[in-house]
């Protein structure tokens, strides 16, 4: 029997038997297919390039799905390929896990497949090895995907959170918020915008921009959590005060709308395609240059600086008041009386 | 009684309460002089201890004297009188004070400029004739100026500058008035004015301002950004450049004779002339003569105050009109008290600054006070009356600081049966206002001699206290908003007995996880419970609603079924969001019902200042209109909630006057209170209720309660210790962990 006899995936697609096959070899390895994915082996074996060898894992669990400039299957590439990347590796091999939700549609599992072979081709990362279950009714959220990815550093390079000193620039390579807002926004099904898109994107090319740099510290992508908690994390590592200026952080008229409307800051929302790096003064006028240059970081501001004090994130807002912006806590209840 | 000395006696007399820093033992030594008595004084662990010997009648009116003619600055309380046998002594004399326990000292706030010392100041032939800095054992600064205990020059931001022989001479002298007066200062020895470029600071201080310009000036407890108020030109250049368009403005006048000044631009009360000339020397806001757009628009008051320093005294004098004085800092952050600080962050703002090089220890903004249902009631507590201390109605178990709450913050320290509430430290969401925190609990706690073994704060996580608090490294007893409110109000009026307390404002984390602001609570402290409240609605956009009026208008007419659009915006996501439940957090606000009112009659869609929605309504509102009765109901859960529903068509019926809508707003909430009242006196038999909450800050509505109440047989108690907004959150949270810790 084959696969595209069926519309929907049932728990027989889990049980390791025929069902299962038919839908690795006819779906995924159809999409995936690579001189190093062998859907008969056990464990692939692979050869790298010399220098330092980088692992990451992640899980992708977004709702809704597929949303405007992205879905899960393209987002499970990018998350894990960017770890790599913001870490100063070139990634080579991801492997993969999919949990699906019994009867969930196959045509649908079948265009998340595919954007995912779509943006590992494109980042020419290879995925060698996977492992598909599937979960009674109810018990996933229609899709989650797991990656491991692996990447090559060139030797003497040395990027690190603690790596960074009072007086360092702070740059970002884009507009701030557009996956939040666009996730938020079809998830609530507010209606589809034209002018609300995921950056969700491999932010390989602005990595490999600013890897020669000496005064390269230190490189992360602001996903969960946003700019403000890739801030914090740099806080807490470094023990240094950081201070971000309101009106250079770079946010779309069509983000800063949402948010002012709905209430939502767009400090705190994701980007999936961003880069934070924090770069000697010296070099933020370069670091800035090399990252316009690019098509994906024609928006890159250097938005703050890093200081000696007490550790805190400091928002010089755009009426010369001073804000200390707290890291996020659950949900963001009120609190002005 | 002992013998040989004629008909005398001795009596050992200790006096506690606030007695030192303020002049008390050279006043003792001159009431002793004056009544024949003879004996000692000396300071005994932040108490005064005195051996009097004279003739019984004598040594009658000594005791007497010495708390009915004490030092205005002095709250002295004697606490024991006894007989004691004694050999006859001769002559009375100041003894050097006892080292002890510094637990019953008192912190004196800084105390506006006595009668003597503007008397020198005024007289040319006087060796401080003009002298910015003239002070003594009655006035001066304090609280700004103290380092650390004992309260003694060399603990003093004084301590760099040696006394002149002079000064030294009149420091040392018992029968002088300036003996031990630890900020003595002469302008030999003492701190002087400073402004770039000119031989006479004042001079040229004045000059600008008659120039129409911006002046950043150094005063007691921070600098004021002052302006010439007669000239809308330099006002509207201070609103633009300090970003507040709108924030009335408070005023400094000179103290003219019959205060012709006050009177020509304001009406002001008996009580509210008696307040501006006590020594708190506070800000009273004081009903305009004139309506004005430029001072304080869309309201009927002005914030005005009396110089009470003496370089406040030389610069009216000499400029002879009113100034615009408000705080020189960044909206919302602590007032500036450093020269460098302040040349850097209000360098956009003013165009000259006035220094002095006396340091200031810590910030003191000045007082704010509204008198409402006849009583003075403080808006911010600062300069003139804080520290301020409150006797706790029971011991706590140990010394507790608590941090308060996240806007209007003050914090309290508490030991014992004694409790000391900050100034005004601002809002906590500035790096420096947090700084500030940290040192004021820091100083607090060292000049009192007290450590904090535990930490109170609010339930609310993301408040900047609680979690500054959470990281402090001290158990913590976090304590629900309202139930701090409702504490500190009951605290303030100690009598045995269950209250019903009305705490109405903009939001507070609820015990239920939502945001509340219109409870009343029934119980005593330890032991609220939340019996009625108000139909809840969405803060559309969270605490964007907050800033936003026209979003809980929206949220009152969508919630009801009615229509109403807020002008020229675009509303369809907000209206998606609602109908999701996406950042819409349910409130029983009423300080958002009267965002709604003012928006709905198109006072205000959106604000540049706390309160400033509720304010304008109040402006408009006529005292006497007639209420619409609001239902009160029980939810599945049996609270009683007030439906606000049916205040919509008369808030949006443009056929009536503004006027008529504001009031009929005013009186429908004051009726809905006192309906609420008589429900929970069916239920419970209490007939004492409390007003508490920021809301209660608006007079119309609170003396329309107090008369309704007072009608339908309440007795109403209202703050007037403690504001009955957030400042008061911390005292609040003291008495919390007193009665339940």
């Amino acid at each position: 029997m084959s696969l595209t006899d069926d519309r929907f995936i049932t728990l027989a697609h889990g049980n390791g038997g025929r069902f299962m096959r038919a839908l690795i070899e006819e779906l995924f390895a159809r999409h995936l297919a690579n001189p190093d994915l062998d859907t008969e082996a056990d464990a692939a074996c692979l050869s790298l390039p010399p220098g330092d060898v980088l692992m990451t894992t992640d899980g992708f669990t977004v709702q809704p799905l597929e949303f405007p400039g992205g879905d899960i299957g393209s987002l499970a590439v990018h998350g894990t390929v960017n770890d790599l990347a913001v870490s100063g590796a070139e990634p080579v091999y991801l492997g993969l896990d999919a949990f699906i939700e019994e009867g969930f549609e196959i045509a649908c599992l079948d265009r998340l497949v595919a954007s995912m072979a779509r943006a590992a081709a494109a980042v020419g990362v290879r995925v060698v090895c996977g492992d598909v279950k599937v979960l009674p009714r109810g018990e996933a959220g229609g899709i989650y995907f797991a990656t491991t990815g692996i990447g090559v550093r060139p030797a003497g390079v040395r990027l690190g959170v603690r790596r960074v000193q009072a007086g360092d620039a702070v740059l970002v390579s884009g507009p701030v918020g557009d996956h939040g807002t666009a996730v938020l926004l079809a998830r609530e099904q507010f209606g589809l915008r034209g002018d609300l898109q995921s950056d969700s994107a491999s932010v390989l090319p602005l990595t490999r921009a600013l890897l020669d740099m000496p005064g390269l510290r230190f490189m992360r992508d602001p996903t969960r959590g946003g700019l403000a908690t890739v801030a914090h994390e740099i806080i807490r590592a470094s023990g240094l005060r950081m201070r971000l200026r309101e009106t250079d952080v770079p946010v779309r008229e069509p983000v800063r709308g949402v948010c002012e409307m709905l209430g939502y800051d767009p400090l705190f929302l994701a980007c999936e395609g961003r880069v934070v790096a924090v770069v000697a003064a010296a070099d933020a006028a370069a670091a800035l240059a090399a990252w316009r240059g690019l098509p994906d970081g024609a928006g890159a501001a250097v938005i703050g600086r890093l200081e000696a004090g007490e550790p805190g994130l400091v928002l010089e807002t755009a009426l010369g008041g001073e804000r200390l912006i707290e890291e996020l806590e659950d949900d963001p209840l009120p609190r002005i009386c | 009684m002992t013998g040989g000395n004629g008909g005398a006696v001795t009596h050992r007399l200790t006096v506690s309460g606030r007695v030192q820093g303020v002049g008390f033992r050279p006043f003792i030594y001159r009431l002793a002089q004056r009544e024949g008595v003879s004996g000692w004084v000396r300071n005994l662990a932040g108490q005064v201890d005195i051996l009097a010997q004279g003739d019984p009648p004598a040594l009658h009116r000594f005791a007497a004297a010495l708390i009915r003619e004490a030092p205005p600055a002095a709250r002295p309380l004697l606490t024991a009188a006894a007989e004691v046998t004694s050999r006859p002594l001769c002559g009375f004399t100041i003894l050097p004070s006892e080292a002890g326990s510094p637990r019953q000292v008192h912190v004196p706030p800084d105390l506006f400029t006595c009668d003597d010392c503007l008397r020198e100041m005024s007289d040319p032939n006087d060796r401080r004739f003009g002298y910015p800095f003239i002070n003594c054992t009655q006035c001066g600064p304090r609280y700004t100026v103290i380092t650390a205990l004992p309260y003694d020059r060399a603990n003093t931001t004084l301590a760099g500058f040696p006394l002149c022989p002079e000064c030294s001479a009149a420091y040392g002298d018992p029968a002088d008035r300036r003996f031990h007066a630890e900020p003595v200062a002469c302008p030999v020895c003492g701190p002087r004015l400073r402004y770039a470029g000119s031989a006479d600071p004042l001079d040229a201080a004045i000059a600008a301002l008659h120039n129409g310009g911006v002046i950043a000036i150094k005063g007691v407890g921070g600098y004021h950004l002052v302006c010439d108020a007669g000239n809308p030109t330099a006002v509207a250049a201070l609103r633009a450049r300090k970003h507040r368009p709108h924030k009335p403005l408070a005023l400094v006048l000179p103290q003219d004779d019959g205060l012709a000044t006050l009177r020509a631009l304001t009406c002001p009360t008996a009580d509210e002339i008696a307040l501006l000339t006590s020594p708190m020397r506070p800000i009273v806001l004081v009903r305009k003569r004139q309506a004005d757009a430029v001072l304080a628009p869309g309201v009927n008051e002005l914030g005005v105050m009396l110089p009470y320093s003496p370089l406040h005294h030389l610069l009216l004098r000499r400029f002879g009109g009113a100034l615009v004085a408000t705080s020189g800092n960044v909206s919302g952050e602590p007032v500036l008290t450093d020269d460098p600080d302040a040349e850097a962050r209000l360098g956009g703002i003013a165009d000259g600054f006035l220094h002095h090089n006396r340091p200031i220890a810590r910030p003191a903004d000045d007082p704010v006070y509204r008198v409402i249902a006849g009583r003075p009631r403080p808006i911010r507590l600062g300069r003139g009356n804080a520290p301020l201390e409150i006797e706790l109605p029971v011991a706590l178990p140990h010394p507790i600081l608590a941090l308060g709450g996240q806007m209007k913050a003050t914090i309290a320290l508490g030991w014992g049966r004694r409790a000391v509430v900050s100034p005004h430290l601002g809002d906590l969401e500035s790096p420096r206002a947090l700084g500030l925190l940290r040192q004021v609990a820091t100083d607090l706690q060292a000049l009192y001699g007290v450590q904090a073994e535990a930490l109170c704060c609010d339930n609310h996580p993301n408040y900047a206290s609680t979690r500054r608090a959470r990281g402090w490294g001290l158990p913590v007893r976090p304590v629900f908003h309202h139930a701090a409110h409702a504490s500190a109000l009951a605290a303030e009026y100690p009598r045995t007995g269950d209250w019903i307390v009305f705490t109405w404002d903009g939001a507070g984390l609820g015990s239920d996880g939502s945001v509340w602001g219109g409870e009343a609570l029934v119980g005593t402290p330890g032991h609220w419970q939340r019996r009625a409240s108000f139909r809840s609605f969405p803060l559309l956009g969270g605490d964007k609603a907050a800033r936003q009026p026209w979003r809980s208008a929206l949220a009152l007419a969508w919630e009801s079924g009615s229509a109403w659009s807020p002008g020229a915006q675009n509303t369809d996501l907000l209206h998606q969001a609602w109908q999701r439940g996406v950042n819409c957090p349910p409130t029983s606000s009423v300080g958002r019902l009267f965002d709604a009112a003012a928006s709905m009659l198109g006072l205000a869609d959106t604000i540049s200042f706390e309160g400033q929605a509720a304010m304008y309504l109040e402006a408009v509102a006529a005292a006497a209109a007639q209420p619409v009765p609001l239902p009160l109901t029980r939810d599945a859960t049996g609270l009683w909630r007030t439906d606000w529903a049916p205040l919509l068509p008369v808030l949006r019926d443009r056929r009536l006057a503004a006027a008529e809508r504001a009031g009929c707003f005013h009186t429908s909430l004051a009726a809905a209170l006192v309906a609420q009242a008589e429900t929970l006196r069916a239920e419970t038999g209490i007939t004492r209720i409390g007003l508490t909450g920021g809301v209660f800050q608006n007079r119309l509505l609170t003396e329309a309660v107090f008369a309704l109440a007072g009608q339908a047989g309440f007795a109403v108690f209202l703050p007037d210790a403690l504001p009955c907004n957030d400042a008061g959150l911390s005292f609040g949270q003291l008495i919390e962990a007193a009665a339940c810790p």
